[in-house]
């Protein structure tokens, strides 16, 4: 069974068809590249698997392991196992990151069943999950991406990814506004997450960010459909040739 | 300012003659005086309070009270100080006396305090305090409406300092009227840093009024945390008396039910080069009813003043509604003088982020309350009372009814 099944995806947002009909199939191990011009819904595909409201699917079905993912909350989903890695993630004043952390691991774990994390664990556990991100272990107490730089969010993004170990990763353009090191630091942090029982779908603008992150499949996402699917090689023609060959085609 | 009567009030003359003061029923601010305008007292006046009986049988300390770790206690119970209940080792550089209360001065409530106050706790600073006061004003109407007039009287005087913390509490019974007074003398260089919880029962009514001054080079500094009662008004008035003295005037308050409660604040800048700033953070929900007013007075010779003034309130359901009236009266040219006020709801896009962790509905709003009331209690400089503070916020939304869906 694969792990993440999209069969037939529709989506509007305020009325206007967005996804027109999307089958994917993510089986464990792999790392999926959804590639694709801006507009073409690549932030509705992660947006609708998330849960997000303003999102309404028409048709279609999405599986988490055989669980129906469209029937799930959005707090249901997270704690099935789908992460959405955030291509703006929110600043939220007051809240320390620290807290939040917590927060969101322990309801992780009461779903599993687990005891709450015992102070002294969750802080060694974060002292170790920053240090293998470069990330200065004092960003916990600050509050939840406020003030942040741009790289701050996305390794903040890539931090709770570690520590929540998902089974499907969504990254939502996490490359974008990132510099070079920050690029590596972040692409690190997913290769270091791949694992047989794990699956990422990375959705990104630029073949930049393919450079990084190990991938298997790519697919051209134009005009609300899957236009195109192959291997790594097809990253590098998109990098070299452009798009414009399947807009005219999804046109 | 000349308080307009209501009439109507049936509270015991005779007694009240039998005292020699004045009839409650004329202390009592009507729905036309300005700074009352928001805070309408007329189910308060429709109750008939005795005077709360001195000598009621209290054993213990309501859990509601939070515990302060190696804080002196000093327990007032219906206004009167209970020697049973307290633990008035203070240590050095503190005297506790009860003093006479004094004469009529200022508003009407205060005038009426000073007509039923039994005594006023006074505490006379010296040096610098090292553990926490901690005051508690217990509450109880055994059988009859009862209202006390908690009198407190705070005195630092120069280079001295000290942490006060106030609890506000009752005891489940009939209903009850609270209108503490507490005069605060900040002496020159001196330090007080106050932080008052109010979180009276359901039913009670809570008229506080503070008076503080503060001379050259003191600080004062106020944390008016509001939590329970169906009408409290935390009114405060700091008088700066002296070059370079500061005051930092901060609260936050949480409402649900029926609930009303006013923060007024009034800053008399008097001399030059002295600073005041306030962060005040509300969140209501149900039918509540949030009030803030903020007066900043800057008198003609108060110049390089900076005084800063903030509120804002989250709104947990459309139930609820807010007033809000900052009120800057400047007469020096060479000021800075700021103030914000804001309102708004739980913003969807951070709820949706907390729900993308996995973090449920309801867990994630009061992670995202206690955030926005974080940036006022933040303001606590006292390490241990934030926390308690913090904890007693966490503990409300606990508690907090269902909201009706």
């Amino acid at each position: 069974m694969a792990l993440l099944e999209i069969k037939n995806l529709h989506a509007s947002v305020a009325g206007k068809e967005i996804l027109k009909g999307i089958t994917l199939k993510l089986q464990p191990g792999e790392v999926h590249a959804i590639m694709g011009p801006n507009g073409t819904g690549k932030s509705t595909l992660s947006n609708v698997i998330a849960g997000r409201e303003g999102y309404e699917v028409t048709k279609g079905e999405v599986y988490l392991d055989g669980q129906d993912v469209l029937a799930m909350a959005a707090d249901e989903r997270a704690r099935a196992g789908i992460f959405l890695a955030f291509q703006y993630p929110v600043e939220i004043p007051g809240v320390t990151t620290s807290a939040f952390l917590k927060t969101a691991l322990n309801a992780k774990r009461r779903a599993e069943g687990k005891p709450e994390i015992d102070a002294m664990d969750f802080l060694k556990l974060v002292k170790a999950k920053t240090a293998a991100l470069g990330m200065p272990y004092d960003m916990i107490k600050r509050a939840l991406n406020v003030g942040f730089s741009g790289g701050e969010k996305k390794r903040a993004e890539v931090l709770q990814m570690t520590m929540l170990e998902p089974r499907v990763a969504i990254l939502d353009e996490t490359d974008s506004g990132l510099d070079i090191d920050a690029l590596k630091i972040v692409s690190e942090g997913v290769n270091s997450l791949r694992s047989p029982d794990r699956a990422f779908l990375v959705i990104t603008h630029y073949q930049r960010l393919l450079y990084y992150i190990v991938h298997d499949h790519v697919h051209v996402l134009a005009n609300g459909r899957v236009v195109a699917s192959g291997g790594k090689e097809l990253a590098l023609e998109l990098e070299a040739e452009g798009y414009a060959k399947y807009l005219d085609a999804a046109a | 300012m000349k308080p307009s009567l209501i009439t109507t009030h049936p509270f015991g003359e005779a007694y009240a003659k039998s005292l020699g003061v004045a009839p409650w029923r004329g202390h009592l601010p009507g729905p036309k005086v300005e700074e009352w305008r928001f805070t309408p007292l007329r189910n308060l006046a429709k109750i008939a309070f005795a005077p709360a009986a001195i000598n009621v049988s209290v054993d213990i300390i309501p859990r509601t009270v939070p515990v302060i770790q190696g804080a002196a206690r000093l327990v007032l119970v219906n206004g009167a100080y209970r020697k049973d209940l307290s633990d008035a080792n203070l240590g050095k550089g503190i005297e506790l006396s009860h003093g006479k209360v004094p004469a009529k001065e200022g508003s009407s409530l205060i005038a009426l305090n000073a007509a039923y106050a039994p005594a006023s706790l006074a505490l006379h600073v010296t040096g610098a305090v090292k553990k926490i006061i901690h005051i508690i004003s217990i509450g109880a109407a055994e059988v009859a409406p009862a209202a006390l007039h908690p009198r407190i009287t705070i005195t630092a005087e120069t280079s001295s300092s000290v942490t006060l913390v106030e609890s506000h509490v009752g005891l489940p019974g009939e209903t009850y009227f609270s209108n503490p007074v507490a005069s605060i003398t900040v002496g020159e260089g001196a330090s007080v840093r106050r932080y008052v919880s109010v979180d009276e029962d359901n039913e009670a009514f809570h008229l506080a009024t503070s008076l503080v001054k503060v001379a050259g080079d003191g600080n004062y500094e106020a944390f008016h945390l509001g939590l329970g009662g169906a009408l409290t008004r935390q009114e405060v008035r700091v008088a700066l008396t002296g070059e370079n003295a500061n005051v930092r005037l901060n609260g936050a308050y949480a409402l649900n039910g029926t609930s009303h409660h006013d923060i007024t604040t009034v800053i008399d800048h008097l001399l030059p080069n002295c600073t005041s700033s306030q962060v005040f953070k509300g969140v209501v929900d149900g039918e509540s009813h949030g009030v803030y007013q903020g007066r900043i007075h800057v008198a003609r010779d108060a110049q390089k003043t900076d005084a800063r003034q903030l509120h804002k309130a989250l709104f947990l359901s459309r139930g609820p509604a807010i007033d809000c009236k900052p009120e800057l009266e400047i007469y020096a040219d060479d000021v800075q003088c700021a103030h914000g006020a804001a309102t708004g709801e739980i913003d969807p896009n951070h709820l949706f982020y907390l729900a993308a962790r996995g973090i449920d509905p309801e867990t994630a709003r009061d992670l995202l309350v206690e955030g926005f009331l974080a940036d006022a209690v933040n303001e606590i400089s006292d390490e241990a009372v934030r926390a308690v503070f913090g904890a007693a916020i966490g503990q409300w939304l606990k508690l907090r009814q269902a909201r009706p869906s």
